[in-house]
C-alpha cells in the first residue's frame, strides 16, 4: 500500500487521465493532504466522505484539527481575493461531525520483523500507525507514564483536549500496537539483541535553552517546557502573584495562557522584538490578548537577583536594527533605557534541543538535533531512523506527523530491501498569482470564523476554546473555495478550431490568445466553473479531474438505470445542484418526503448541465425536467444565466416535437423568488396535469 | 468565415424519414465556430432526434455521429470510408460545400443538408455573427473605407445611401446600420470623403460566372487552366 | 429644344406643381383613370409610381401610357429594384416611343418593406446610374455599348432628401445625381420648411430645379405610422401635433389644410421651383388642395 501518496480513492485508478495539479493548500502542508477535495465534499454536506478522505492523508486527523498551525491557510488563494479558507475548521467540524471518534483502524501483522519507536510523540505514534498498516509488529517505548511526548506535555489541554489523544492512541493499542510506558531507552543495541530489526528515534526536543544570563538558576526561574510538562502531568506549580514569560513563540503563550488558568491575575510577556516578528500564531495572540495577558515587547532580561522570594529582573529596552540571517530584524538594547520588574516566577521559553543519549552511538549535528538523511531518515548507524524535533529541532506536529510517515515507508523499504526511491509528485503544483482580472470577477465572500468560548470563560479552566462550526457555517465556507487547480483544459488540441466561445464565455476573462494565434486556459486562473466545457462547440475543453468530467453523466445514468429496474418511469427529473444549503439543504428536505416519480439527478453546480443532458432526461420518458440552482447564492458567476440559454435551447426542440416548453423548468434562488419549495411543489403539479392531459388526448384518438 | 444555422428539427426529421441507419457528420471548422454543425451540435441533434424518435413512435432510425475536421477537402473524407459502410444516409451538417464534397466522394450514398448556409461573416458576439462579405469577386474596399457596401447595404449601392435610413439604420432592418453613413463616417475621419464624392459606375457582374474557380498554382497562366 | 412639355416648363420661370397617382392592385384601371382625369389639367405632371413601398401594382409605364392616352404629361417613376440593365433600358426605348419622355430616376425602396418581401432584390443599377444610362441612350449607345438605330432623348429628374437625420451621405448623393445629369429634383416629404430653407441655401448653387414633396396627411396616427414603416419619411413632431389636436373625422380636412398652407408659403416665400404633391391613395383631394393653396389657376 502506498501510505505516502494516498489520496481519495477514485483518481487512484485514474491517474492518467487526472489532469488536476496540486493545489497550494496541499502543498503547503507536510502531509500533502487532499485539502480541496474535503472541503468540497464539506461544501457538498458530503461530511462522512469528507472525513475518509482527510483519515487517507492523515493519522490522526482530530489532533491536527485542533493543533496544526495550518500551513495551507497561509497559502490559500482566496487570501488574494478577501481571506483565506479557514481549512483546520473545516477539517475540525468533518471530524467532529463526522464521528471521527468512531472510525475503527484495523491492521494484520504480515511481516516477522519488529519495529522500535523510541518515543511516542506525534512522530512515533504516526510511525507506529503507518508500520501497523504495512504489516509489521510495533513497539513503543516511552520515558514517561502516558504516551503523546509533545502533545501530552507540551501542548496544554485548552488547545488539545486529552480526551482528543486518548482516543488515538487507544485506536493504536487496539490496532496492536504495543505500547512501553516508564520505559527510557538507554542503549540501541540492547534493542537489537531483543530481536528488533530497525529502530525509528523520535525522541522530541525536550531541553530548553539557556537564557545566559544572571540568576538565570535561581528559585522561581523555570523553562517552559518544564513548566508545561508539570501542568500537563497534573501538577500544580506554585506560581506566586506575578509571572513574566520571556520568548515569542507558540510555547511562550501556551506557558502564559497556562499560568493564567492556573489563577495568575498577572501574566507578562517580555518579548525582545515586536509584534510584527512574534513566531506563535498570530491567532493564539489575540486570544491571549482577549484573555487578559501583557504582552511586553522590546524588552529583554539582562540580570535576575532574587530577594525576598521574589525577582528581581533587570530589563532592557530594544529597538530593531539590521536583519539577522533569518531576514528578522536583529533586536539591538537601548543605552540606558535599563529597568528593574519584579515578579515571583520567571519563565524562560526562548527555545528547545533535543538532548539525544551519547549510547545512542548516532551523530548529533547542530543545535542537537540528529543528523540523517532527509529523504531516508536514516542515521549514521545500520537499521535506525530518525525523525520529528530530534532531527529538525522544534516544529509542528503536524510536520512531525509527516516525518513519523515517512519513517515508515523507509522502514519497510529497508526491511524488504527495497531501494529508497524518493516519492515522486505525479501530478504538477499549482502556483502563480490570481491576476487582478480574475480576482475582479471573482464574488467576495466572508470567511466564516468558528465561534470561540467566550473570554471570561476561558481562564478559569482548561476548556477548549476554539468552538466547532455549525452545519450551516462549515458548508458556507466550505463554499468559498476557489478548487485550484481543477479547472478545466483544452484536451483535444486537434478539436480546437479557436472559435473563441471559451474566451467569451468566461465570466473570469481566464481564457486568452497567445501571440502565435492559440488559445490558452491557464490553469491558475481557471475558476473550474465549467461554463466553457458545455459551450465548446468542437467538445475540446474537460475538466481536469476524471470525476469532474462525468459527474453529470454518470449520475444521470444511474437515475435511468435505477428507474428502468423499478419499472416506474420516472416522472420528473431534476438536476440539482449540491453545493451549499440548497442542494444539502431546501432541496433535500423537500425531496426526502419521498415525492412520488421525482429523481433528483445530484450535480456540481449547474453550470455543468449540458443540453445534450436535458434532452436525455427527457430520452426517458420523464414528463418534465428541471434545473436547481443557487442563483444569486452560487459562488461562481453567470452560473444560472447559461442554464437558462441551454434550458431556451432544448425547450425549442420540445415544442417542435409537440411537447410543452413549460415541462423544462429553471429553479434559482434568488432574494426575491417564492420559497424554493413551494415552487417545485406547482411544477410536480403541473407535470401532473399535462400527463393527464395527454392521456385524455391519448384515449379520445383511440 | 462561412456561417450556416442548423436546419429546423422536423425539416431534418422529414429528410431522414426515408432512411434507417443515419450518420450525423459535423465539420470541425467553421460550422463548429457558428455553432452550426461542431461535435457539440451533432451530439446535440442526435439527442433531440432520438427523443423525437421515442415521443413519437415513428420510424426507429439508428443514429451515428462523426465529425471530420473539415468536410471540404477530400483527404478528410478519405478518412469517412470506414464509418459510412453501415449507414443508409449522411446528414451532413457541413456548410454547402461540405454537402457536396460528401456527395462527390460517395457516389452511392444520399447526403442531406443538415444546415443551412447563410453567409460569410464574422462574429459580433458569442452566438452573433454578421454578414460580411459577399464573395462579389470585386472587391471595392479601398474605396469604402473598408466598410463592403455590396454586402451591407441591403440594396448593394455603389453611390452612397438611398434616401431610406432613419437614425443611421437601415430601412430593411431597424436593427442594421446603414453601410452607407457608416462609410461616410469613416472616410470621413480617414479624410477620404472624395471617394465617396466619385461616381461609381455599373459594377461588372463578369468576375461572377457561376461556378468560379481560383488556382494559385504557379505557372499557371489565363486560358492555361484545367478548366 | 425641349423633349417634353414639361422640360419646357422646368425652364420656365413658373412655379411648378406636380403630383402622383399610384397605380391599382388590379387589371381595373377605371378609378386611376378618373384620378388621371380630375388632375391632368391642373398640374404640370403627373408621376405615375413604380411598385410604391414595393408593393406589386400596375406599372408605371402603363399608367404613363394612359395619362398619355387622356392627354395629360406623365413622369415615368423608374426604380432599380425589379429590373437589371437590360430591362432598364429596354423599358427606356418603349416609353420614348410611346412619347413618355420624363424619367424620375429612384434606386427604389427595399423588397423587406412590401408585399412580395421574398423577391430577389436586383439594384443591378443605382439612381445615379440609372441617370448616366439614360444619358449614355442620349448619346446613342447602350450601356454594353452598342450601337442604338435611332435615339431617344429625355427630361430626367431625381429625389433627394432635406430632411434625412444624416444629411451630409445624401447631400454628397445630391451632387452625384447633379453631376449624372438630372434636371429636376423632387424632394421626399417636407414636414418642416427650416429643413427646406437650409436645403436651398445649399442646393441653389445648382442649375436643377426643386420641387418640394408635400406629403397630405389624414390623421396623426398615419404620420406615425409613416414614420415606423415608409422609407424615409420623417414627419415632424409639430405636425403630428397639430393632427392630433382635431376631433376625429376633421383629420382629413386638417391635412389638406396643412399642405395647402406649406404650398402657399413656398410659393410667396420662393423657396423653390414648385411642389410635388403626394396625396398617397387619396389622388381625389389634390384639387381641394390646389384650391386651398390657391393655385387652382394652374
Amino acid at each position: 500500500m502506498n501510505v505516502a501518496n494516498q489520496s481519495y480513492p477514485e483518481n487512484r485508478s485514474e491517474n492518467a487521465s487526472d489532469h488536476s495539479l496540486v493545489p497550494p493548500c496541499q502543498d503547503a502542508c507536510p502531509l500533502h493532504m487532499d485539502i480541496r477535495e474535503y472541503v468540497g465534499l464539506v461544501s457538498q454536506g458530503r461530511i462522512m466522505e469528507a472525513l475518509q478522505v482527510i483519515r487517507t492523508g492523515n493519522p490522526f486527523p482530530s489532533i491536527c484539527a485542533y493543533v496544526c498551525t495550518h500551513p495551507c491557510e497561509d497559502a490559500c488563494r482566496r487570501s488574494q481575493v478577501d481571506k483565506p479558507i479557514a481549512i483546520r475548521s473545516l477539517k475540525r467540524f468533518a471530524v467532529e461531525f463526522g464521528g471521527d471518534r468512531m472510525v475503527r483502524a484495523e491492521a494484520e501483522t504480515k511481516h516477522a520483523e519488529k519495529v522500535a519507536i523510541v518515543g511516542s510523540g506525534p512522530a512515533g505514534l504516526a510511525c507506529a500507525y503507518y508500520l501497523k498498516k504495512l504489516g509489521y509488529a510495533v513497539t513503543v517505548l516511552e520515558a514517561h507514564s502516558e504516551l503523546g511526548g509533545m502533545l501530552r506535555v507540551g501542548i496544554p489541554q485548552y488547545r488539545l483536549p486529552r480526551e482528543v489523544l486518548n482516543i488515538e492512541v487507544q485506536r493504536l493499542i487496539r490496532m496492536g500496537v504495543e505500547i512501553r510506558t516508564d520505559t527510557r531507552v538507554v542503549s540501541l543495541d540492547l534493542l537489537f539483541e531483543l530481536g528488533y530489526k530497525a529502530i525509528f528515534i523520535t525522541i522530541g526536543a525536550h531541553q530548553s535553552l539557556r537564557m545566559g544570563i544572571e540568576g538565570e538558576e535561581s528559585p522561581g526561574v523555570i523553562d517552559g517546557a518544564t513548566f508545561l510538562r508539570e501542568v500537563n502531568l497534573g501538577l500544580k506549580p506554585s506560581l506566586g502573584k506575578r509571572v513574566a514569560v520571556v520568548g515569542g513563540g507558540n510555547v511562550a503563550i501556551d506557558a502564559a495562557r497556562t499560568a493564567t488558568r492556573l489563577g495568575i491575575k498577572k501574566v507578562s510577556i517580555l518579548y525582545r522584538r515586536s509584534r510584527a516578528e512574534m513566531p506563535a500564531d498570530p491567532k493564539e495572540v489575540e486570544q491571549a490578548l482577549e484573555e487578559g495577558i501583557d504582552i511586553i515587547y522590546l524588552v529583554t532580561p539582562t540580570i535576575i537577583k532574587r530577594e525576598n522570594k521574589r525577582l528581581n529582573v533587570t530589563c532592557v529596552r530594544m529597538e530593531l536594527g539590521e536583519p539577522d540571517e533569518s531576514g528578522r530584524q536583529r533586536p539591538v538594547p537601548i543605552k540606558d533605557s535599563v529597568f528593574i520588574e519584579k515578579f515571583d516566577t520567571l519563565i524562560a521559553a526562548i527555545g528547545q534541543a533535543p538532548q539525544t543519549p551519547s549510547d545512542f552511538g548516532v551523530r548529533i549535528g547542530r543545535g542537537s538535533t540528529i543528523q540523517v538523511d532527509p529523504s531516508t531518515l536514516t542515521t549514521n548507524r545500520v537499521g535506525v531512523f530518525a525523525g520529528g524535533d530530534a532531527v529538525t529541532g522544534p516544529a509542528t506536529v503536524t510536520e512531525a506527523l509527516a516525518a513519523g510517515r515517512l519513517a515508515a515507508l523507509r522502514i519497510d523499504d529497508y526491511l524488504q530491501h527495497r531501494y529508497p526511491l524518493p516519492v515522486k509528485e505525479t501530478k504538477e503544483k499549482l502556483g502563480g498569482d490570481l491576476l487582478p482580472k480574475t480576482i475582479e470577477m471573482i464574488k467576495k465572500i466572508e470567511r466564516v470564523e468558528p465561534p470561540n468560548l467566550a473570554f471570561e470563560a476561558r481562564a478559569k479552566d482548561f476548556e477548549t476554546v476554539e468552538l466547532v462550526y455549525g452545519w450551516e457555517q462549515a458548508i458556507n465556507e466550505a463554499r468559498r473555495c476557489l478548487r485550484c487547480g481543477v479547472g478545466v483544459e483544452i484536451l483535444f488540441q486537434d478539436k480546437c478550431a479557436t472559435c473563441l466561445t471559451c474566451l467569451r464565455v468566461c465570466p473570469y476573462h481566464v481564457p486568452y490568445l497567445d501571440v502565435s494565434g492559440t488559445i490558452r486556459i491557464p490553469a491558475d486562473q481557471c475558476q473550474a466553473c465549467g461554463i466553457c466545457v458545455a459551450e465548446c462547440p468542437a467538445k475540446a475543453i474537460v475538466l481536469r479531474k476524471p470525476f469532474d468530467r462525468r459527474q453529470v453523466t454518470d449520475e444521470l445514468g444511474h437515475t435511468i438505470k435505477s428507474a428502468a429496474e423499478s419499472k416506474n418511469k420516472p416522472l420528473i427529473i431534476g438536476f440539482c445542484c449540491q453545493y451549499g444549503l440548497y442542494g444539502t439543504g431546501t432541496l433535500a428536505r423537500l425531496w426526502r418526503g419521498a415525492k412520488a416519480g421525482v429523481s433528483i439527478v445530484p450535480v456540481l453546480c449547474v453550470a455543468k448541465v449540458e443540453a445534450t443532458h436535458l434532452l436525455s432526461a427527457f430520452k426517458t420518458g420523464a414528463e418534465g425536467v428541471f434545473v436547481a440552482g443557487c442563483g444569486e447564492q452560487c459562488a461562481r458567476e453567470n452560473t444560472t444565466y447559461w442554464v437558462k440559454q441551454r434550458v431556451a435551447k432544448v425547450r425549442k426542440v420540445l415544442g417542435s416535437i409537440g411537447l410543452e416548453p413549460e415541462r423544462l423548468q429553471v429553479f434559482a434562488l434568488s432574494s426575491t423568488a417564492e420559497d424554493p419549495a413551494e415552487e417545485l411543489d406547482k411544477f410536480v403539479e403541473q407535470i401532473g396535469s399535462l400527463r393527464l392531459a395527454s392521456v385524455i388526448k391519448g384515449e379520445v384518438k383511440s | 468565415m462561412i456561417v450556416a444555422e442548423q436546419k429546423p428539427l422536423e425539416e431534418i426529421r422529414r429528410m431522414i424519414a426515408p432512411y434507417q441507419r443515419v450518420l450525423i457528420l459535423g465539420c470541425g471548422t467553421c460550422m463548429t465556430v457558428c455553432d452550426a454543425g461542431g461535435e457539440l451540435e451533432v451530439s446535440f441533434l442526435h439527442n433531440a432526434l432520438q427523443l423525437a424518435q421515442a415521443r413519437s413512435g415513428d420510424v426507429a432510425h439508428t443514429f451515428y455521429e462523426h465529425t471530420l475536421k473539415r468536410q471540404c477537402d477530400p483527404e478528410f473524407l478519405g478518412l469517412l470510408d470506414e464509418k459510412t459502410a453501415d449507414v443508409d444516409v449522411i446528414l451532413s451538417l457541413g456548410c454547402g460545400i461540405g454537402v457536396q464534397a460528401v456527395a462527390e466522394r460517395l457516389p452511392d450514398m444520399p447526403v442531406l443538408p443538415g444546415v443551412n448556409t447563410s453567409f460569410m461573416g464574422m462574429t459580433k458576439e458569442s452566438g452573433v455573427w454578421d454578414e460580411r462579405c459577399a464573395a462579389c469577386g470585386d472587391c471595392r474596399l479601398e474605396d469604402t473605407a473598408g466598410i463592403c457596401p455590396i454586402t451591407r447595404c441591403t440594396k448593394g449601392i455603389l453611390n452612397g445611401p438611398c434616401a431610406g435610413p432613419k437614425k443611421g439604420k437601415c430601412e430593411a432592418n431597424k436593427d442594421m446600420d446603414c453601410a452607407w453613413i457608416l462609410i461616410y463616417q469613416r472616410l470621413e475621419r480617414l479624410q477620404q470623403l472624395d471617394k465617396m464624392r466619385r461616381y461609381y459606375p455599373p459594377r461588372n457582374y463578369r468576375p461572377i460566372p457561376r461556378p468560379r474557380r481560383i488556382t494559385s498554382k504557379a505557372g499557371t497562366m489565363a486560358g492555361e487552366g484545367n478548366g | 429644344m425641349a423633349n417634353s412639355i414639361f422640360e419646357e416648363k422646368l425652364g420656365s420661370n413658373d412655379f411648378i406643381v406636380t403630383t402622383e397617382v399610384g397605380p391599382p392592385k388590379s387589371v381595373d384601371v377605371s378609378e386611376m383613370v378618373h384620378h388621371i382625369e380630375l388632375l391632368k389639367d391642373k398640374v404640370d405632371a403627373i408621376n405615375i409610381t413604380d411598385h410604391q413601398s414595393s408593393v406589386m401594382r400596375f406599372p408605371s409605364i402603363g399608367g404613363c401610357l394612359v395619362v398619355k392616352e387622356l392627354g395629360g404629361e406623365p413622369i415615368l417613376q423608374m426604380t432599380c429594384r425589379d429590373r437589371n440593365r437590360l430591362a432598364l433600358e429596354a423599358e427606356l426605348l418603349l416609353a420614348y416611343s410611346r412619347g413618355i419622355t420624363n424619367v424620375l430616376c429612384l434606386t427604389g425602396d427595399s423588397v423587406d418593406v412590401g408585399d412580395h418581401k421574398e423577391a430577389k432584390p436586383v439594384f443591378d443599377l443605382d439612381s445615379v446610374q440609372l441617370l448616366k444610362m439614360i444619358r449614355t441612350l442620349e448619346s446613342g449607345t447602350d450601356m454594353g455599348g452598342n450601337e442604338l438605330k435611332a435615339v431617344p432623348h429625355f427630361c430626367i429628374g431625381a429625389t433627394v432628401h432635406p430632411e434625412a437625420d444624416f444629411i451630409e451621405p445624401q447631400l454628397i448623393k445630391f451632387d452625384k445625381k447633379v453631376a449624372a445629369g438630372a434636371q429636376f429634383m423632387q424632394t421626399q416629404g417636407i414636414f418642416d420648411l427650416a429643413s427646406l430653407r437650409r436645403f436651398m441655401q445649399y442646393a441653389s448653387q445648382f442649375k436643377i430645379k426643386i420641387l418640394a414633396g408635400i406629403i397630405v396627411l389624414s390623421s396623426a396616427g398615419m404620420a406615425r405610422y409613416m414614420n415606423n414603416n415608409v422609407p424615409g419619411i420623417i414627419v415632424s413632431q409639430a405636425i403630428i401635433d397639430e393632427l392630433a389636436a382635431v376631433e376625429k373625422g376633421k383629420g382629413l380636412q386638417k391635412g389638406i389644410e396643412i399642405a395647402a398652407r406649406m404650398i402657399k408659403t413656398i410659393r410667396e416665400e420662393n423657396l423653390c421651383h414648385g411642389v410635388h404633391i403626394m396625396a398617397v391613395g387619396n389622388e381625389k383631394i389634390v384639387p381641394d388642395i390646389l384650391e386651398a393653396a390657391e393655385l387652382v389657376n394652374a
